[in-house]
């Protein structure tokens, strides 16, 4: 039987990262996670988008965020996809919480969030687009306990 | 519905903020603004009760991590309470729950500001 995919265009505003969580939460669902997970796989996503919108858009609201759903079988894939600014998230610290504290720092959580959430993020840069890759196996309870 | 209201409310020297809805990056702003009038007026023994707090993404826990050390220099605290299980999973996560103290019930947040007291 065919899985469900579903593709999904919004503006490049904040405002519509509520929707982009309740959209992930329900296919997540559909494709077989538990309400909790899908809650996290939610958040990781929202993460995604928030970085597009953020870092790759610098604010500009007038473009557009692509989030590709696709339930693989044995896995969930949400690809973000932008057309801003070539980000290069190998460029963010690693989260070092005491020091974060220390320094009043308080990015690269949300790449951390994400990493933690789901089995997989990748990031690529094609076409002059930026594409985050994230991935959450069926059957694994994630990184997030561990 | 709004997607995030923050109410607060001083009982002595403690402030209570109940941020009611979601906290992302859209709406951030205003949990950031309730917490930072609270430190303007030197108000530093501060509980967050999340009872209406659906969801809290890195937006708002930059919030936090980017007051606490004013707030902590200051003698005051951050503490948290009433933590629904998406919420306090995604601190979890994070490491926060050993960073922020964490209650139960929003009464036991408060008297935990009157232990250094009693000392």
């Amino acid at each position: 039987m065919a899985k469900a995919s579903l593709l999904l265009w919004i503006p490049s505003d904040t405002s519509y990262l509520g929707l982009v969580r309740d959209v992930t939460k329900k296919m997540a669902e559909h494709a077989g996670f538990d309400s909790g997970t899908a809650d996290r796989v939610a958040l990781a996503v929202d993460e995604a988008a928030t970085n597009a919108l953020e870092h790759a858009y610098q604010g500009a609201t007038d473009k557009e965020v692509e989030v590709r759903f696709e339930d693989r079988g044995a896995e969930f894939r949400v690809d973000v996809v932008d057309t801003g600014q070539m980000v290069d998230p190998r460029a963010v610290p690693r989260v070092d919480l005491a020091r974060y504290v220390s320094e009043r720092r308080t990015g690269g959580l949300g790449v951390h969030l994400m990493e933690k959430i789901m089995d997989s993020v990748t990031f690529r840069r094609s076409a002059r687009r930026n594409i985050c890759c994230l991935v959450k196996r069926k059957g694994s309870g994630g990184t997030e306990g561990a | 519905m709004s997607e995030l209201t923050v109410e607060t409310r001083d009982l002595e020297d403690v402030t209570l903020l109940y941020p009611k809805g979601f906290i992302n990056a859209h709406t951030v702003r205003l949990f950031e603004t309730a917490l930072q009038k609270a430190v303007d007026e030197r108000r530093f023994k501060i509980v967050v009760n999340c009872s209406g707090l659906t969801y809290i993404a890195s937006a708002g826990l930059g919030a936090i991590m980017g007051a606490i050390e004013e707030i902590r220099a200051s003698g005051g605290d951050l503490r948290l309470t009433e933590l629904n299980e998406t919420v306090l999973n995604i601190f979890e996560i994070l490491g926060f729950d050993r960073l922020y103290r964490i209650f139960p019930s929003e009464m036991d947040a408060i008297l935990s500001f009157r232990e250094g007291m009693a000392s």
